[in-house]
């Protein structure tokens, strides 16, 4: 497997040059990324989703460091609102995306996950040829077949949750494992096992019968992962020699990446960079390029 | 909408609805109820009100009381796999609830003297009739056609037409009268007439920007499925046609912006009809062309030969053909439309007109046109998530 690192640019100094924000409002957590006109990378930072929300992209957004806020003059005072109009003012522009994207006002604009995720792989790698990004998040799971230009072709997961993160949480819920363990406890199975169900909960309970009938917790877990990729792989055919991990899931739980090479002949797997930021990193890319494109319209 | 003095399409519904439950309540007239693409022209020529309860199922979508009363029939054994116009509307007859009602006033639906199906559409409607013969002890007759045909070929329209003859006799001894032959011819040259003013409506939408959406014209088509072979559906028609083409003369769009313009396959999700069309506008797509709509174009009525013609119409219908004719169609559209993608509306409870399930999509991606399968329903709102569909869509219109 490549793997890649991006350097982050450090701090310019505030008000000296125009900054991009993409936000990735997420049903778990909003990520935020900044990049400046060059596109290098000035600042990734997350923080849970909680609610009101609108609120909560702002806080997010002006994070700690406080020179680089596009919300910097006079935080504390502003309604979120006039919040991003002195954001507009001061050079930066906001772009959102996730599925709270439509539910935040004052940004700039919007895009969907899918082209965010393409944008912000295909920013930090620059790939000259077709391939298929898999993007696992919270509440869903996408497979985005892409050429070097744009989205060629997506599926989305459908009606259950199964093959997202919220799958495996709802399984380690239910062997009683903390989240940050199953990777190391996966690593010591020692049988393949195989969860059938397409459903969450029907996993849930196959679970529950094998651990009843005695099985391994490990082994348990092994299944889960396997059947994570399975899910993934059943939403659409993969026809491209390179596939690119992006998204939290993936992040945390890296050991799925061999479990989705395994299926395939001859195929080069990356990490993408920053791969849970990939989506923010693509809305501050597109944030970038309209402005570039079109100069700054206020649309919200 | 401008002013004009054609007929307004809640005054014709209206109309059409508070004749129907006079005639239910008179000793005099008589009701029959029919499929939507079931021979409506024979019972109008027989003096028949004619009543559609799909169409009283698109209510119960529209309106949403689906979502009470689909699981009242659930727990009577009516799946919820099923077609959930058949399952909406038969929980509500077992909770006396209709939207009629509210709409206009009107008790409850019309009690039919006589069910009439035809399974050229699906065989939900025989198990749907069945409930209220076997509910309501009234005689009901089916049409069997063959079906999913690649082409309608003569023996077809002979075996339809030897089973209307039998549904004429069956009807004949209902009503103590034969039929009378003038008046079967009219009402499917009435029918022709009508059909043909639809098309044309629905052809304006080639305009750009197109003066009418798939969103509006599922409220117009009211008239065409409920009132085929009557004048009033001629009358409406003729008023719509002229309200478009000042439309188009005028430049106006259903959409503002139009950008992007979209093809819709399969059901529409009633109960989401207006988040939808907010989705698609706010994104400048304009949904100009549908099969469900298309679906009550019947060029082929000929008030010559009444009974041929129905029967080669109504084999022809989109639902009842094979793959490769739904290909073929879809595809020529999308090219008569000028149209960018396709939305292809898996719905749950209706595989009889979801059209993505055996790689159809795929087929036509191959042909350069992109698609994209919304998973969804007509009336079960369970089977649809506003937010998975929201991102389908909108990424799906960022790729065209
Ligand atoms: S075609 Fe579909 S929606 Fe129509 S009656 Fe049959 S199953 Fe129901």
């Amino acid at each position: 497997m490549t793997r890649h690192t991006v350097q982050v640019r450090p701090t310019p100094e505030p008000g000296t040059e125009p900054v991009f924000w993409g936000v990735d409002c997420g049903s778990a957590e909003i990520k935020i990324a900044a990049i400046d006109s060059t596109g290098r990378i000035l600042e990734l930072r997350k923080g849970r989703t909680l609610f009101p929300l609108v609120e909560h992209v702002h806080r997010a957004l002006s994070g700690s460091a406080e020179a680089l806020s596009p919300l910097a003059e006079e935080q504390r005072a502003v309604t979120p609102d006039e919040g991003t109009e002195l954001a507009a003012r001061a050079g930066h522009v906001i772009y959102a995306t996730g599925y709270g994207r439509n539910h935040i006002k004052g940004v700039h604009g919007s895009l969907t996950e899918i082209k965010a995720h393409f944008l912000g792989v295909q920013h930090q790698l620059e790939l000259d040829r077709d391939y298929t990004i898999i993007d696992i998040g919270g509440q869903d799971s996408k497979v985005i077949r892409s050429t070097p230009e744009r989205v060629d072709q997506f599926a989305i997961n459908r009606k259950c949750a199964a093959g997202t993160g919220a799958y495996i949480e709802e399984l380690a819920h239910r062997l009683e494992v903390p989240m940050d363990r199953l990777p190391g406890l996966a690593r010591k199975h020692d049988s393949d096992l195989t969860l059938n169900s397409y459903c969450t909960v029907f996993s849930g309970q196959e679970v529950i019968k094998l651990l009843m009938h005695g099985e391994r917790v490990e082994n348990l877990i092994q299944a889960l992962y396997r059947s994570v990729v399975k899910r993934v792989l059943e939403m659409t055919a993969i026809d491209t020699d390179t596939l690119v991990f992006s998204g939290g899931v993936l992040e945390h739980h890296e050991i799925l990446v061999p479990l989705f090479a395994e299926r395939f002949d001859q195929i080069e797997t990356i990490m993408a960079p920053n791969a849970q930021f990939c989506g923010a990193l693509g809305a501050a890319v597109h944030a970038m390029k309209e402005t570039q494109d079109h100069g700054l319209s206020h649309h919200h | 909408m401008t002013e004009t003095s054609a007929p307004n399409i809640k005054q014709v519904m209206r109309d059409y609805f508070l004749d129907l439950d006079a005639a239910a309540r008179d000793p005099g007239r008589r009701v029959a109820w029919c499929t939507s693409v079931g021979p409506a022209e024979v019972l109008r020529a027989m003096g028949f009100e004619v009543y559609f309860p799909e169409n009283h199922g698109a209510m119960l979508g529209a309106t949403r009381v689906a979502g009470d009363t689909i699981p009242v029939a659930n727990a009577r054994g009516y799946s919820p796999e099923i077609c959930s116009y058949l399952t909406s509307d038969v929980g509500a007859c077992i909770k006396g609830i209709t939207p009629l009602t509210k709409a206009y006033g009107i008790e409850s639906v019309p009690k039919p003297d006589v069910l009439v199906y035809c399974t050229n559409q699906c065989k939900d409607v025989m198990h749907w009739f069945n409930w209220y013969a076997r509910e309501w002890k009234v005689p009901v007759i089916g049409i069997h056609p063959p079906n999913h045909l690649p082409e309608v070929e003569r023996e077809h329209i002979d075996d339809v037409v030897i089973q209307y003859r039998k549904m004429i006799e069956q009807l004949e001894a209902i009503t103590g009268e034969p039929l009378d032959e003038q008046a079967l011819k009219a009402a499917v040259a009435e029918s022709r007439t009508a059909t043909d003013l639809w098309s044309d409506a629905l052809n304006m939408a080639r305009a750009k920007p197109a003066p009418m959406s798939f969103f509006d014209s599922t409220i117009y088509m009211g008239p065409i499925v409920v009132l085929r072979g009557d004048r009033r559906a001629t009358d409406y028609y003729r008023g719509l046609v002229a309200e478009l083409k000042a439309k188009v003369a005028a430049g106006e769009g259903a959409v503002a912006g139009e950008r992007l313009r979209v093809y819709w396959e399969g059901m529409p999700i009633w109960g989401r009809l207006r988040h939808l069309s907010e989705l698609f506008a706010s994104q400048h797509a304009a949904v100009v062309a549908s099969t469900y709509c298309n679906s009550w174009i019947f060029s082929d009525f000929d008030g010559d030969r009444p009974l041929e013609s129905m029967a080669e119409a109504y084999l022809k219908i989109f639902i009842n053909r094979d793959d490769g004719y739904k290909e073929s169609y879809i595809e020529r559209v999308v090219g008569d439309f000028d149209i960018d993608g396709v939305v292809y509306h898996a719905a749950r409870t209706c595989p009889n007109n979801t059209n993505s399930h055996y790689n159809l999509p795929q087929r036509l991606k191959n042909k350069g046109i992109p698609g994209i399968v919304v998973d969804g329903d007509l009336n079960d709102l369970r089977c649809f998530s506003d937010e998975q569909s929201t991102t389908l869509v909108e990424a799906f219109l960022e790729t065209l």
